[in-house]
């Protein structure tokens, strides 16, 4: 069986004995779970055994692409970076931007499976069939932004670029992987296993295209889809500001972290504002086949990156005690070029903070020490000091160190810059995630904290709430669509259109959704495989015994337990689940 | 009683230049009553996010008192 839309083709790479070979893609999979997101956790259900070391030679890397890559299909140039994380233990997919996926797909594949571990540094060259192994001795050790400089030189800028900084060659649990200098698979130590393969950089050209069964008539749809639903107001944010508008939003929402999410709401706010960063805007970028380009470019002083997100402007700035621009700009860049993910390396550092201020343990850093922190960064990245702790998050360190009530993380996965105390739903969304702590699973704050009416302070329909938001996104992200398409969320009869163009094939809104609900659990069986359940779906106890510091609108809120273990029993309900959440056996088998 | 309202996002439309503007308003009014004042019902408007009030969240049917700042945000996504 064949499908439009896909190449029908696996590139697997075998890193120790430096040789690739090819075979069909899994159409069964593909058509139960379509692409990125679930095709890649369907292919880790299947192809890694349980209990393997993240770190070792039998975990696996999936490069995984989706019937849409590399079509006009707006919004499609994502790419899913899958593997078991070392962070957690459980599976893990990242979504990375920029061109990287496109060039995968044109290069003739669906997906890129790097197997076992090379004996010494290299880099992988794939142009169309070609796939060739080089020394990466000269490599390692650089920046990842210096080390795809000197790649991109070498090779022309035909080719996009993955590569680890010195934090995934030092198999940090915090380590990203870049991509074209300024976007990162970034949650989970993605970045150790790849530097645990001891692969510094991977280089994919493609001169192929993708098939579709009628292209006239797909491209005149897709330019009306363009038009009609991407380029609206709802969307149209993206390029005027990107998720810099997000700051002030979720600061009169009450749920900016502040100093390691003892607080919410910095009175000093408007110093890092949106508007202030981007008065620094030097100019603007998008994804393959991207129709909105939220990707901002910025310089203050000697400090330069694409973004800073939201995410990074809280992680770098507010949540640790932090008020200064450019140092929220150098804290971003100096985070990239190390390979590290600013979320897990903001919140690990801050937390570092607390430590050091309550007296538990002296980390040599403060809330509000600029220098220490930018300092910090590079220690945990080469493993120097402290950093040699630090390296593997806040979950291995308040287990050794002591703090573990106010260590962010669920499963090991630090928080994203939510304070779920001002967004209930987000902490259900945090602890049910299949990977840890993450915002890209469930977006609560959309609903209960952005929306004019649904109460953000209590445990009434969050469980369905979460389930809801979690389901649209499962499809969103397996169709490889990006998040910032806003309008296609929860939009199943337009998500099945567009599957219907490219695939020449029947899909239809219900199939959408069945997609949503069985990759949500496809994760989760991988997890229970692991030995994870209910226990494993908790949350920080600060937010269950303290109540939130600071002035905002959810100063003095907390999270009881009973209301907390509520929200759990209305999610594991809906989902079908068992009360332990555990999967019923009936379900795992309609998944395979 | 008088108020200012402020708009966000893709809402600063509905302001054109203005930054911001102020608005004699009934005591005791909600937010809602407000920004219809202003021309602007939440109801109509597909990507109408939520309101703040002296930058503080509340919600829509709350009350407004003399000189606070009503601030309404279109919707956001993703992160």
């Amino acid at each position: 069986m064949t499908m439009m839309g896909y190449q029908n083709k696996v590139l697997r790479v075998d890193l120790k004995e430096k040789k690739s070979s090819t075979e069909p893609l899994r159409m069964d999979f593909a058509r139960k779970y379509i692409g990125s997101k679930g095709l890649a956790i369907r292919y880790m259900y299947e192809e890694l055994k349980p209990g393997i070391d993240p770190l070792g030679e039998e975990n696996k890397l999936f490069l995984t692409t989706g019937p849409l890559t590399g079509t006009p299909v707006p919004c499609s140039g994502k790419l899913s970076v899958a593997a078991k994380s070392p962070a957690t233990g459980t599976m893990n997919d990242c979504s990375i931007g920029g061109h990287v996926g496109i060039k995968i797909k044109f290069a003739g594949y669906d997906m890129v499976i790097f197997e076992g571990m090379a004996e010494a540094p290299c880099y992988v060259v794939i142009e169309d069939d070609k796939v060739e192994f080089f020394d990466a001795s000269d490599l390692w050790g650089l920046g990842s932004h210096e080390a795809e400089a000197l790649l991109a030189e070498k090779y022309g800028r035909e080719y996009s670029i993955m590569s680890i900084g010195p934090a995934g060659e030092n198999l940090s649990n915090m380590a990203c992987i870049n991509s074209d200098y300024y976007r990162q698979a970034g949650r989970g130590g993605i970045g150790a296993v790849m530097g645990s393969k001891k692969m510094k950089a991977i280089l994919i050209k493609g001169t192929g295209g993708v098939k579709v069964a009628d292209i006239e008539k797909t491209t005149d749809r897709i330019l009306e889809i363009l038009h009609e639903d991407v380029l609206q107001e709802d969307n149209t944010y993206v390029y005027d500001e990107g998720t810099t508008a997000f700051l002030e939003a979720c600061e009169d929402g009450g749920i900016v972290p502040f100093k390691n999410f003892s607080s919410a709401n910095d009175p000093e706010w408007e110093k890092y504002n949106g508007s202030v960063l981007l008065q620094y805007r030097e100019g603007k970028r998008g994804c393959g086949s991207c129709g909105l380009g939220c990707g901002n470019f910025l310089k203050i002083g000697n400090a330069v990156c694409e973004g800073p997100e939201y995410e990074t402007i809280a992680a770098g700035g507010p949540n640790a005690g932090i008020k200064d621009p450019e140092h929220i700009v150098k804290f971003n860049e100096v985070c990239d070029n190390m390979g590290l993910d600013t979320i897990s390396t903001g919140d690990t550092i801050a937390w570092a903070m607390e430590m050091t201020e309550k007296g538990i343990h002296d980390f040599g850093v403060r809330f509000g020490q600029s220098k220490e922190m930018l300092e910090m960064i590079e220690k945990i990245a080469r493993k120097e000091g402290p950093g040699a702790d630090l390296c593997h998050g806040v979950k291995y360190c308040s287990e050794k160190y002591g703090g573990t009530d106010f260590a962010m993380q669920v499963k090991g996965l630090e928080f994203p810059e939510y304070e779920p105390r001002g967004s209930w739903g987000m902490a259900l969304s945090y602890a049910i995630s299949d990977r840890g702590a993450c915002h890209m699973r469930a977006y609560a704050p959309n609903e209960e904290v952005f929306a004019a009416s649904i109460p953000p302070y209590t445990e009434k329909g969050k469980g369905k709430m979460v389930y809801e938001l979690q389901v649209s996104n499962a499809v969103k992200f397996s169709l490889c669509l990006c998040d910032f398409w806003g309008t296609i969320s929860g939009n199943y009869e337009g998500m099945a259109e567009l599957m219907r163009l490219i695939t020449n094939e029947d899909w239809t809104a219900e199939e959408m959704f069945d997609v949503g609900v069985r990759v949500i659990n496809i994760g989760r069986a991988f997890n229970q495989r692991e030995g994870f359940n209910r226990a494993h779906d908790t949350i920080p106890k600060r937010l269950v015994k303290e109540a939130l510091g600071g002035e905002g609108p959810a100063a003095g809120q907390r999270i009881p337990q009973e209301a907390f273990d509520d929200m759990l029993d209305q999610y594991y309900e809906v989902m079908g689940w068992n009360r332990d959440g555990t999967i019923p056996e009936e379900i795992i088998q309609s998944l395979l | 009683m008088k108020v200012t309202i402020t708009l966000r996002g893709t809402l600063k439309k509905y302001f054109g230049e203005d930054k911001e503007r102020v608005y004699e308003v009934p005591e005791g009014c909600t937010c809602d009553e407000a920004l219809r004042i202003a021309g602007i019902n939440y109801r109509e408007i597909k990507n109408f996010g939520f309101v703040s009030v002296n930058n503080k969240r509340v919600m829509i049917d709350d009350r407004l008192k003399e000189g606070d700042l009503l601030k309404a945000f279109s919707k956001v996504s993703g992160g």
